[in-house]
């Protein structure tokens, strides 16, 4: 099925991607003949007005989803040749998020939610690197605080702590600043950058935001359901 | 892996527990397994306690009663199973003092008597009673004080009893095993069967019946009890507790029912709150789920991450609840000394296990099928939230609990049949009673146009989701009913044990009035306001053929019912039908008797043991002579009714000629009981029964049964109020987010607190409305079905039901809801 080879540097790789959805109004095209090839330790942003199809792509791209057309291939793996439980042993593995929503659990403090991706990886003594993470981070004084005592830009710092807990070879990231203010999205910015240096981490990011577009080595822009740049 | 994610799934427990996420599941369950233990407990203990009682009044937990001695195989199964075993001789003798005579019920007991109860004797007549473990030394009887009374001799003095002389020592108050039949009626004596030799007073063809007493533990017994009744004769006779007592029996057993049904809605209630719980609590772990997923969990690790969060839960409800429990009965049983036996057993393990095992079973049957549901939430869900796991396929669910309510209501009830009913009889009214708020929310719309903006806002949030909107009035709607109908039939009940024994039961029997002293003791009681019923003939005699057939071919081995008609009966004529007696089939006959004198009018409970039907014919032997009737009506009979009671009534020409003396009962209170010494002087002949003291016996249990019914229904109220909380929480979660967009848009405060209190009104108002529906249903089955209760029709309960429904989940809502006007919409929407 694969066209052209890979190279051995590739880390997400998208060959003939296309993903439709029935609706109640019929059959919904949201991407299309999607070519990508991202190399180990780079970093590229996805852009593209709302709706044009960017967190599609992510979650394809990540093995959240399924795409109707074309192939995948994520850390040396090709995703349909997984089942759900595989693509999600992969992406504890080798994958970290960071959401629009930040998504921590409100249940679990800030230390116990950057703990968590330890403990299921089955490492025993989670708290210690987890606190040393939230220091990274700027948050080594509020380890017990909960989500909702924590303001967004906070909470979405203890998302990046939590994203770069296991070390991932990618980090998958979806409008991480689209929350916040401009000048607190700057700080996560800086953030994510410098951690991405500090791990040789890849960064796959999607934004609408130009001057964070422009940060990455590459920029991949959508429109509707197309790459167009 | 296993013990590493055991692990972890307890860390995300305690953090869930500190988060206060798992309050409302574990209150729920507390309380199910709370209000069932103690309902176990307490019945249980109580129960042991009652039919120790029961036992005391019989001697024994089995009583065979045989014209001669048994079989000593019987004898040899007994002591196999571990019974014990005792002999009792009862028969009636001349008892003799100086010149005076009087024919007494003599009871010859053994070391081993009574195997139940204790004996109870005074040391001077009508003195202060005394318990003791002895029974008469072989020189000595005991009797009743009445014997001296009629042989006009003192305590100490001697009486001949065959060739034996005894020394009488101790007035006899009660004893235990007061059996059968007409030697009850003479003044009791009592000895050891040590002199019986001695005495030379069982000849052959003498009118004894001997009692073997057996008691042990309850299985040994069913499984003696099942060994022999194939075996017995006509002649013999098998009482158990039940038997022994009719109308203990009868409040015994539905009493039993009720408590079993009670603690089956406190389950049930406590159930649906508990699936409630679990619905929010999985709901709320969506996210949680996702997230894990997306950092690499799969389906199996999230049950492994899930499942032993419920099994701790579980175990840590049940456990807490069933100390509660522990605690609940000891402070009842505190409180309520007073009323209780001295003695009370010791609470049992069993129905601490049945409390574990409900906790288990009912959050296995409500909570798994939710949690389970948390495997299969996407993990895409993180990117778009709207994407939840599909629900439930409806088979899953039901069939879950309704297997998991079948079991346990078969457990607690006993019957598979009674389980079956109800849970068809459920079924019905679910799907009835979903129509039916269905259709009560259609018309509620008719209010639309006549209410504020505010009040068609609360409204608009019933309509909008009709389907949820359904299932919390069908939620409220049948904890109200369950409630209700608990609390209905305890009334009912109650009423019906107190009109049982009301205060003027006729609590002395009087026979062997002789034919010519009718009129005069007629007048005497009259004369003395003594409140008493007819003065009725008593002729012996035997039934010998029915239809033509000899009797013993109708009899089922074992039937002791039918098998009492063997011995001689007794019968009697009137023309008047006795208060307590209905006729079911054929006529009673006119005042004057009938045109054909030769009719009988029969207990249709034997006629139907002994198959017999109106118009068939009856033999009956009086000595050589013999008489033909036809069967010309067929009687209910009261036999609880403590009066005169009779399987065959004749008219009064049929029975003419035949010799006769004559009985009838009354009731004397405390004030009046010094009449009874010279009633006996005046009347000699007559031999009077009191049974007061039985009758307090009755009273009694009938107060714990009381006790017992009033306690549950608390705990059944609990339950309800535990589920009115869960339903209201799981709805709140939603009314949070929406008044608080709804204050970013303008609402104001006032406008959102009047719709939460229209919305939750009117939710409780049809809930109250079709509680009075499903509870005017369902009591009109049961009552027939189950208690044996006659329904009537309870209006107020129609107007009670929707206003107490409206105010209570109205103001519960108002309260549960203020958080959204009390915080600001800010930190609502973030998620507070
Ligand atoms: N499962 C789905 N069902 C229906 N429509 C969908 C689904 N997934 C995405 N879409 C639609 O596809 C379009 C692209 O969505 P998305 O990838 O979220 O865009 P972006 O992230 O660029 O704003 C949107 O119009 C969205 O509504
Ligand atoms: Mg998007």
């Amino acid at each position: 099925m694969s066209t052209h080879p890979l190279s051995e540097n590739t880390i997400v790789a998208a060959q003939g991607l296309g993903k439709q959805v029935t609706t109640a109004a019929g059959e919904l095209t949201i991407l299309q003949a999607v070519e990508l090839d991202i190399a180990r330790g780079e970093s590229v942003a996805i852009v593209g007005a709302s709706g044009s199809g960017k967190s599609t792509l992510l979650g394809l791209l990540a093995g959240l989803d399924l795409p109707t057309q074309g192939r995948i291939r994520l850390a040396g793996e090709w995703l349909d040749e997984l089942d759900e439980d595989g693509r999600a042993r992969l992406r504890g593995e080798q994958v970290g998020f960071v959401f629009q929503s930040f998504q921590l659990l409100p249940s679990l403090t800030a230390l116990e939610n950057v703990m968590l991706p330890l403990e299921l990886a089955g490492v025993d003594k989670a708290a210690a690197p987890a606190a040393t993470l939230l220091e990274r981070v700027g948050l080594g004084a509020r380890l017990d605080h909960y989500p909702k005592q924590l303001s967004g830009g906070e909470q979405q710092r203890v998302a990046i702590a939590r994203a770069f807990a296991i070390e991932p070879a990618v980090l998958f990231a979806d409008e991480p600043t689209g929350n916040l203010d401009a000048a607190t999205g700057g700080r996560i910015i800086e953030l994510l950058f410098s951690l991405n240096a500090e791990q040789g981490t890849t960064l796959v990011l999607v934004t609408h935001d130009d001057h964070l577009a422009e940060r990455c080595d590459r920029a991949i822009r959508l429109d509707a359901g197309r790459i167009v740049a | 892996m296993m013990l590493r994610d055991l692990r972890l799934a307890w860390r995300l427990l305690l953090r869930d527990w500190r988060a206060g996420e798992l309050r409302i599941l574990l209150l729920a369950l507390i309380i199910a397994v709370t209000a069932t233990t103690t309902i176990g407990m307490f019945t249980d203990r109580l129960q042991r306690a009652m039919v120790e009682q029961s036992a005391e009044l019989l001697g024994g937990d089995l009583l065979l009663q045989s014209p001669r001695e048994i079989e000593a195989a019987w004898q040899a199964r007994a002591a196999e199973l571990g019974l014990a075993e005792a002999l009792v001789l009862e028969f009636p003798s001349a008892v003799l003092h100086d010149d005076e005579m009087q024919l007494s019920g003599v009871k010859a007991v053994d070391e081993r008597y009574p195997l139940r109860g204790q004996l109870r004797v005074s040391r001077s007549p009508y003195g202060e009673e005394e318990r003791v473990d002895q029974i008469p030394a072989p020189g000595e009887a005991w009797v009743e004080a009445r014997l001296l009374t009629l042989l006009g001799m003192a305590l100490g003095e001697t009486i001949e009893l065959g060739e034996s002389h005894l020394e009488v020592t101790r007035v006899l108050t009660f004893e235990p095993s007061a059996g059968g039949g007409f030697f009850a009626m003479a003044p009791r004596v009592m000895v050891n069967q040590a002199i019986l030799d001695e005495a030379q007073l069982i000849q052959p063809g003498s009118r004894i019946a001997y009692q073997y007493l057996f008691a042990g533990e309850d299985a040994a017994l069913q499984s003696f009890q099942q060994w022999l009744r194939p075996q017995l004769e006509p002649s013999h006779r098998l009482l158990d507790i039940r038997e022994g007592q009719p109308t203990v029996g009868a409040a015994l057993e539905r009493a039993e029912q009720y408590l079993g049904l009670a603690s089956l809605v406190a389950v049930l209630l406590a159930g649906v709150a508990i699936a409630m719980g679990a619905r929010r609590y999985a709901e709320r772990h969506f996210d949680m789920v996702a997230v894990l997923r997306c950092l690499g969990s799969g389906q199996q690790r999230i049950l492994a991450l899930f499942l032993p969060q419920l099994l701790w839960l579980g175990l840590l409800g049940s456990l807490v609840g069933i100390a509660l429990a522990w605690g609940a009965q000891s402070a009842l049983f505190y409180l309520l000394r007073e009323m209780l036996p001295a003695t009370l057993p010791a609470p049992g393990w069993a129905p601490l296990l049945m409390g574990l095992a409900t906790g288990l079973i009912v959050l296995a049957g409500f909570a798994l099928p939710p949690v389970l549901r948390l495997r299969s939430v996407p993990a895409l869900r993180v990117l778009r939230r709207e994407l939840a796991p599909m629900p439930l396929r409806g088979w899953l669910v039901y069939g879950v609990a309704v297997i998991t309510l079948a079991l346990l209501m078969w457990r607690y009830t006993g019957s598979a049949i009674l389980t079956a009913a109800v849970m068809g009889g459920a079924a019905v009214a679910l799907l009835l009673l979903g129509s039916g708020a269905a259709l009560l929310l259609r018309l509620s719309r008719l209010l639309h146009r006549r209410v504020g903006v505010a009040w068609s806002y609360g409204f608009n949030n019933l309509w909008r989701r009709p389907l949820l909107s359904i299932s919390q009035i069908l939620a409220f709607g049948l904890t109200l009913m369950a409630m209700t109908l608990i609390a209905l039939v305890r009334g009912d009940l109650l009423d019906t044990w107190q009109a049982q024994l009301p205060p003027d039961t006729h609590n002395h029997f009087v026979v062997n009035i002789l034919p010519h002293q009718q009129q005069d003791f007629a007048a005497y009681l009259s004369e003395r306001d003594i409140d008493s019923s007819p003065i009725y003939p008593l002729v012996r005699g035997r039934l010998a053929k029915v239809a033509g057939e000899p009797l013993g071919d109708r009899i089922q081995p074992g039937d002791e019912g039918a098998g009492a008609v063997y011995r001689e009966m007794n019968l009697t004529w009137t023309d008047t039908l006795p208060s307590t007696n209905r006729i079911t089939a054929g006529q009673w006959w006119p005042e004057g008797g009938p045109e054909d004198p030769m009719v009988v009018s029969m207990e249709q409970g034997l006629a139907e043991r002994l198959g017999v039907s109106l118009g068939d014919v009856l033999t009956f032997s009086f000595g050589p002579q013999q008489l033909e009737v036809r069967v010309s009506s067929l009687r209910s009979v009261q036999w609880d009714s403590f009066q005169p009671n009779f399987f065959m009534i004749f008219p009064e020409q049929a029975l003419a000629g035949q010799p006769a003396t004559y009985m009838t009962s009354f009731h004397l209170g405390q004030p009046q009981r010094g009449e009874l010494g010279p009633m006996v002087r005046q009347f000699p002949s007559i031999t009077v029964v009191d049974l007061e003291r039985m009758m307090d016996q009755v009273r009694s249990i009938l107060d714990q049964v009381t006790l017992a019914v009033e306690f549950v229904l608390l705990f059944v109220l609990l339950a309800g109020f535990a589920v009115l909380y869960a339903a209201l929480q799981s709805s709140l979660d939603e009314r949070l987010h929406e008044g608080a967009l709804l204050r970013t848009l303008g609402a104001s405060r006032r406008q959102l607190r009047s719709g939460h209190l229209a919305e939750y009104g009117l939710l409780g108002a049809l809930a109250g409305l079709l509680a009075a529906l499903g509870s005017e249903l369902v009591a009109l089955t049961l009552y027939a079905q189950v208690f044996d209760l006659s329904y009537r029709f309870n209006w107020q309960v129609w107007l009670l039901l929707p206003a107490m429904g409206a105010l209570l989940i109205g103001l519960a809502g108002f309260y549960g809801t203020r958080r959204v006007v009390a915080y600001s919409p800010l930190r609502v929407l973030r998620g507070l």
